[in-house]
């Protein structure tokens, strides 16, 4: 396939002209596809699509959020995962397929207030996002300090492969969980570490385009300078073209979606 | 309206030392408010106003989402002390109409069906107005809404040209909008080469008419590349290309 | 419908540039000082003027006042509930009010009796009666012929002080007659006078006023959808044209109902 340089773009700009699939963020129009948000476009083998740098979180099935109970209706619990569309968790999620509203309370298992690791397994045009805690690090989550990002931030925090995130928690002796909706649950040891790694998170979240932040965050976490040949192989990457310094995961972390039942980019 | 008095002067200078081809200066200064998903803050000559973005969210009151697609609601509003005269801060008739060709401006330039059920909310805020406030109030909020990320098949920019002591001039200040003889706000979509916006007051031939619409269309692609440079400037830094690691 | 304007045939038979039948009464109200009724196919507009004495607008000290409004009564169709005027009704009174004044039909600097003080104020308001689309130029030829048929009372100023009316009447002093031509369009095409199940499915509409000299007073872009700018210098030219056409109507249709 032709190689198709990334470029930063916003909406109505032209990425390219020809038959291209168009992905995410983007829109076909005529032989030509075009941006519809602000981002870096990039081609992948699948077609072209834009990473977009700012904009509230739309759900996408098989993303992980971290939500906060505000409701139930005696068959399900209503969550806020931070979008325009409210999120829910069925009750025979939790309890099983023979939860009798009657029998079963549900506030035994999910009081309001609480925060909760969700899978989205179900989300169309026509419904509100339902969600899953029966997987393997799913539910209710105990305690931490809770911080809200831009959902557009999160791959940088997450970083190539969990570098980033495993940077700061080895560095801070935390736990961080982190949502694709933008909401992060920092657990610590200490006060102290749990601040820092609060500072951390911050500090990419406002600078997630800019290059040299690893070294930056390495440096506000007094993180030991690791061999310089280390650090070029973690930069290589085998796809080839690279940004300097920021979002080279980016791809990675999207890839994490299979189908996309919301389809933004695919626009006639 | 008839003019009382000379606003071009014999060197072809108007009344603030503009040509008659010459843009006022347009400063334009992305996500300044905290809270807002989107916001922007334009300086148009002496217009200072705020545009604020609030969406996709929620439909409240929910009977007035639409199944299929995103609400968009537009708000413009001058504040009390924008004008020479004190204006009452109630809604005027005036505010309303800008409201309804404000949002009529930005709608076909935004991809509502991919947010169902939802609203999109913008506001435009004249702290100081002079002429040509709308079109300020337009292109500031085409940049808030695409700073809060909503998908848009383009941004809008918008610009007038009038006719002042018998000729077409482009961008019409407050002294020209009150004592020329015509004003021609334009919002256009410069990829899709469409028009969202078109207003006239006062008098012109077929000739003039066609000659004001050319060179508000030409006002519009040039704060297109303000909107644009503004947004690059606030997203990606200095860094205007993309650099590549060898 | 989409399909049959592709095929440049719309649902009641008429050309893509054809307006529907005009019809305009005017003096059906003894008690205004100019009145018109006008159809223009189902849509129906009633306009009164009434003619009085007040102070003059701030910076137009030796002008007379125009004061113009529009209402859509209830009776106009099943969706129109009584109430306060919503943003569609005030961009219709703005929209007709521009095309009037700006095109200064009525010679307001004749109407001023004590400079900056005491000047003729003219209302003209507008009842939509039946909605069947385009109430942009239903309601602006019930303005312009109410207006060109309408008699003011003529009033003195007496001692410098007082002002009186003398029982006398006379025309009102106009410049021009303005016409107000819309279109719509659906899909590529563009229509004139569009029904309302025409304005149902439009994309986007233009109001384009000209004067007896074919100059542009007023013009409005209106609806979610946009124009080419070919669009757009097309349907002014349109307008122009058309425009006359309509003129030579009302002039006929408005003396004829003295």
């Amino acid at each position: 396939m032709q190689e198709i340089k990334r470029k930063y773009v916003v909406p109505g700009d032209k990425i390219v002209d020809g038959n291209f699939r168009p992905l995410s963020n983007v829109t076909k129009s005529g032989n030509s596809i075009f941006a519809t948000r602000i981002g870096i476009a990039e081609a992948t083998r699948d077609g072209i699509k834009v990473i977009p740098l700012s904009g509230v979180y739309i759900p996408r099935v098989n993303d992980i959020v971290i939500g906060k109970i505000i409701d139930h209706s005696s068959l399900s619990w209503q969550v806020d995962i931070r979008s325009c569309f409210s999120a829910h968790l069925p009750a025979q999620d939790v309890f099983g397929r023979d939860f009798s509203p009657a029998r079963d309370d549900m506030n035994k298992q999910l009081a309001i207030g609480d925060l909760v690791t969700a899978r989205i397994m179900a989300f169309d045009r026509t419904r509100d996002p339902m969600l899953t805690i029966q997987d393997k690090d799913l539910g209710k989550i105990p305690r931490g300090e809770f911080l809200k990002i831009s959902a557009t931030r999160v791959p940088r925090l997450i970083g190539k492969r969990g570098s980033m995130i495993q940077t700061i928690e080895q560095a801070t002796q935390t736990r961080i969980l982190i949502g694709q909706n933008g909401i992060v649950v920092v657990a610590g040891r200490s006060a102290e570490g749990t601040q820092l790694a609060i500072g951390a998170i911050r500090m990419v979240e406002e600078e997630a385009h800019t290059s040299n932040l690893t070294q930056r965050i390495k440096t506000l976490l007094n993180v030991p300078e690791p061999e310089s040949t280390e650090t070029i192989s973690e930069l290589a990457s085998p796809e080839g073209q690279k940004l300097e310094g920021s979002s080279s995961s980016i791809p990675e972390a999207e890839e994490q979606v299979q189908e996309e039942e919301l389809e933004k980019g695919d626009k006639e | 309206m008839v003019q009382t008095r000379s606003l071009i002067d014999e060197h072809g200078r108007r009344t603030d030392g503009r040509t008659m081809d010459e843009l006022r200066n347009v400063k334009i200064q992305v996500g300044i408010l905290k809270n807002a998903d989107g916001s922007a803050y334009i300086e148009f000559g002496k217009n200072r106003i705020i545009a604020a973005v609030y969406g996709p969210r929620e439909v409240h009151p929910k009977h007035l989402a639409q199944p299929d697609r995103c609400v968009l609601r537009c708000r413009y509003h001058m504040s009390p002390f924008s004008t020479d005269t004190r204006k009452n801060p109630a809604p005027s008739r005036r505010e309303v109409e800008i409201s309804k060709v404000m949002r009529e401006a930005l709608e076909p330039a935004l991809m509502l069906e991919d947010y169902p059920r939802a609203a999109i909310d913008v506001f435009v805020e004249v702290l100081q107005a002079d002429g040509g406030s709308r079109c300020a109030g337009i292109t500031a909020a085409s940049v808030a809404l695409a700073d809060a990320g909503i998908n848009m098949r383009d941004i809008v920019p918008a610009c007038a040209a009038g006719k002042v002591d018998g000729k077409i001039v482009l961008d019409i200040n407050d002294v020209e909008d009150k004592e020329g003889s015509a004003d021609m706000p334009l919002a256009y979509m410069p990829h899709l080469e469409r028009v969202t916006l078109l207003q006239l007051d006062g008098i012109l031939n077929q000739e003039e008419f066609n000659e004001c619409l050319d060179k508000a269309l030409q006002g519009c692609k040039m704060i297109y590349e303000i909107q644009r440079r503004a947004l690059i400037q606030k997203y990606f830094g200095d860094e205007q290309e993309l650099k590549e690691e060898s | 419908m989409r399909e049959a304007i592709s095929r440049s045939k719309r649902l009641d038979g008429r050309d893509l540039d054809e307006m529907r039948k005009l019809e305009i009464e005017v003096g059906i109200i003894g008690k205004a000082d100019g009145s018109s009724r006008v159809r223009l196919g189902n849509s129906e507009v009633v306009a009164g003027v009434k003619v009085e004495t007040g102070t003059p607008f701030e910076g137009l000290e030796n002008k007379g006042a125009l004061i113009l409004s529009a209402e859509v009564l209830p009776t106009a169709s099943p969706y129109v509930e009584p109430g306060p005027p919503d943003e569609e009704t005030i961009e219709l009174a703005r929209v007709v009010d521009r095309g009037v004044r700006e095109s200064e039909m009525v010679d307001l600097g004749k109407l001023a009796l004590i400079p900056g003080k005491v000047v003729y104020t003219i209302f003209v308001d507008c009842s939509i009666i039946n909605y069947d689309g385009n109430l942009f130029d239903a309601s602006s030829y019930a303005v312009v012929s109410a207006l060109m048929s309408s008699k003011l009372p003529v009033f003195e100023v007496q001692d410098g002080e007082a002002v009186v009316n003398t029982g006398k009447k006379m025309d009102p002093p106009l410049t021009t007659i303005p016409v107000s031509i819309t279109a719509v369009k659906i899909s590529d095409s563009v229509i004139l006078d569009p029904t309302a199940e025409e304005e149902a499915c439009m994309d986007a509409r233009i109001t384009i006023t000209t004067n007896s000299e074919g100059k542009f007073a007023a013009l409005q872009k209106g609806s979610t959808g946009s124009f080419t700018i070919d669009q757009i210098k097309k349907a002014a030219e349109i307008a122009r044209i058309k425009g006359e056409e309509v003129r030579t109507k009302i002039k006929e249709l408005t003396s004829n109902g003295h």
